[in-house]
């Protein structure tokens, strides 16, 4: 395998003008400003191999955009160094332009006013693809995207679904190596996220497009990626497999039942009942130290169970618990 | 590596483009109609009756006005200064930088577009038609037209350049309003657009000599009404060809720092 990102000790930092509160404040901030220095990314070291299609999550403001951009060029890092497909991003950004595809969700980059496919061929021009090439390609996504409903609509009336697969679809054109995709299913439907899912596995698989996917939607990593990158407060806390994660947090299951009576007190050895609706019960147990079985049978013992299940944990619900409780407990980093 | 079919293609595109906002256009067309009647009889009362003023009579006066509308229609449309603010302000202007294009030369030729739309389906029918039928000093030879049309040009380009400059500025200040009111101000009164330059002061008229604001609208008008005539014609696009260099240059240096500097709003 071939590194084909490389990340080391890699720094940002913004400085902020202080702004200061009330009338005087104002007044003495037009003369003399003051900046505090913040570190969006603090220290952050990564390899993604080619091929790769790796989740880089973390909280709002943990510094996952800030590190995309610096991946793209657009931000000189503080500090520390990255390679994309062995260049220098900032120092050669239109040179590592060619080499990434980039998908914004909340962004297009596509031209608003003009008919979808007239994006198609600016970008052909810009990135200088073959006739060939294009209609390749075009034909291909058109048949996976069902491009050709609304190729000649104006962007701006593209529902956002359209216009997500037209992005992506965009993004693909040249045919980077490397494809980066921040947020790529934001604010779509249960229908247009899997299409957009099976699409993204398609490509990587079938042209061996490394991907880093930035989300907030955990079943997008869990259905696309093995290997995950958390970061937070600009350091990485974690990177490697996601079923190591699953495993270690995915220990605390949920056994949920419906008794026959409410307001009962259950005392159970190795569960714990973290909440209750009218006659329903979330309990949590370690399914190390006690068997759903054992569990079910402590609470015959005493009620009348009328329905229950046993919940496997998401990795939605994992990563929640390790935004909130910390990462102190989190298994050493896989991968360096 | 230049590459000419990449920035030629955004000529194309914003050409296309133009044409989906029509009304834009008739708009643009009639505010540029307006401002014409209402500069033309200013300068008719201020004449008032006289055959001369400050050495320039008044058929060529009224000449210099049609011809500064015509120029304004040309350097209006292109909008760089707006476009580069909204990006930056919205963050577009990641997309944008993460293409294989020079940024500065990119919008240089969408505006080029938007321009060429505009003097095409508006400009040139409308004048044609003023040139025609109103009693206007027009030029006797076509070698003075041609030089207007080369001065209109090259201040078409210095004009780009002050205005791409004033609207990166953006990448420092964030908030611009400022900026843009320190631009609109030199680009009417500096450039001669609406009041000729040998009606300024002395002392204004040396400054707006010294300032390249005065080679966007003051130079090819003088030369198309023979303000500017024989060989001081050569000098005058000299001094234009001068100040695209520097503007140019100036262009290039606050790109370089401002792409180096690079504060994308949000996330």
């Amino acid at each position: 395998m071939v590194p084909i990102i490389e990340v080391e000790h890699l720094m940002k930092d913004f400085k902020i003008a202080k702004r200061e509160t009330g009338f005087a404040g104002a007044i003495r901030s037009l003369v003399k400003r003051e900046f505090i220095t913040k570190e969006a990314v603090k220290d952050i070291s990564f390899t993604i191999e080619e091929g790769e299609m790796v989740g880089y999550i973390g909280p709002n403001g943990a510094g996952k955009s800030t590190t995309i951009k610096m991946l793209t060029g657009i931000l000189v890092p503080s500090g520390g160094s990255v390679r994309v497909n062995g260049i220098i991003p900032y120092e050669n950004r239109q040179k590592n332009a060619k080499n990434i595809g980039v998908v914004f969700g909340q962004r297009t980059q596509l031209w608003w006013d003009l008919p979808t496919i007239e994006s198609f061929e600016l970008l052909k021009e810009i990135y200088q693809v073959s006739n060939e090439r294009y209609e390749e390609n075009m034909a291909t996504f058109t048949d996976i995207l069902g491009l050709d409903e609304f190729l000649d609509t104006p962007v701006r009336q593209l529902s956002l679904g359209q216009r997500m697969r037209a992005d992506i679809a965009a993004s693909l054109l040249h045919d980077p190596p490397i494809l980066f995709l921040d947020e790529p299913t934001i604010g779509l439907d249960v229908v247009a996220k899997e299409k957009m899912r099976t699409f993204i596995k398609e490509i990587n698989k079938e042209r061996n497009i490394t991907v880093i996917l930035t989300t907030h939607d955990m079943e997008d990593i869990e259905k696309l990626c093995k290997r995950m990158v958390l970061i937070d407060h600009g350091q990485k806390v974690y990177d490697g497999e996601i079923s190591v994660v699953k495993d270690r947090f995915g220990k605390i299951r949920t056994l949920v039942v419906d008794l026959e009576e409410s307001d009962c007190i259950l005392q159970l050895s190795g569960g714990k009942v973290f909440k209750e609706e009218g006659n329903r019960y979330w309990i949590h147990f370690n399914r190390d130290e006690v068997s759903a079985s054992e569990l079910i049978a402590q609470i015959t013992s005493t009620h009348n169970i009328k329905d229950l299940t046993v919940e496997e944990p998401e990795i939605e619900s994992i990563i929640s618990r390790i935004y909130q409780e910390g990462f102190q407990d989190l298994p050493n980093p896989v991968k360096v | 590596m230049f590459n000419y079919r990449v920035y030629w293609t955004f000529t194309k595109k914003s050409f296309l483009r133009s044409s989906v906002y029509r009304f834009d256009v008739w708009s643009r067309l009639g505010s540029n109609i307006i401002f014409l009647l209402m500069w033309g009889s200013i300068w008719t009362a201020l004449y008032a009756g006289r055959e001369e003023a400050g050495g320039v009579g008044f058929e060529a006066m009224l000449t210099y006005i049609v011809v500064s509308q015509f120029l304004t229609g040309v350097n209006g449309a292109g909008t760089p200064l707006w476009e580069i603010q909204e990006k930056v302000r919205t963050g577009d202007i990641a997309l944008e930088l993460m293409r294989p294009f020079d940024i500065p030369l990119r919008y240089l030729f969408a505006d080029i577009g938007s321009v060429a739309f505009y003097i095409v389906t508006a400009l040139l029918p409308l004048y044609t038609v003023l040139f025609i039928f109103m009693d206007l000093a027009l030029p006797t030879d076509w070698l003075t037209w041609l030089y207007f049309v080369v001065a209109s040009i090259i201040g078409f380009m210095i004009r780009y350049c002050i205005e791409m400059s004033f609207g990166l500025l953006t990448f420092f200040l964030v908030e611009t309003g400022g900026i843009e009111d320190i631009f609109y101000f030199a680009m009417s009164l500096l450039s001669g657009s609406v009041i000729p330059l040998w009606f300024f002061p002395d002392w204004l008229a040396t400054i707006a000599l010294y300032l390249p604001f005065q080679g966007i609208y003051y130079i090819p008008n003088a030369i198309f009404i023979g303000e500017i005539a024989g060989a001081e014609i050569l000098v005058s696009i000299g001094i234009q060809l001068f100040w695209v260099a520097v503007t140019y240059m100036t262009l290039r240096l606050i790109w370089n720092r401002a792409s180096r500097k690079v504060v994308v709003q949000g996330g």
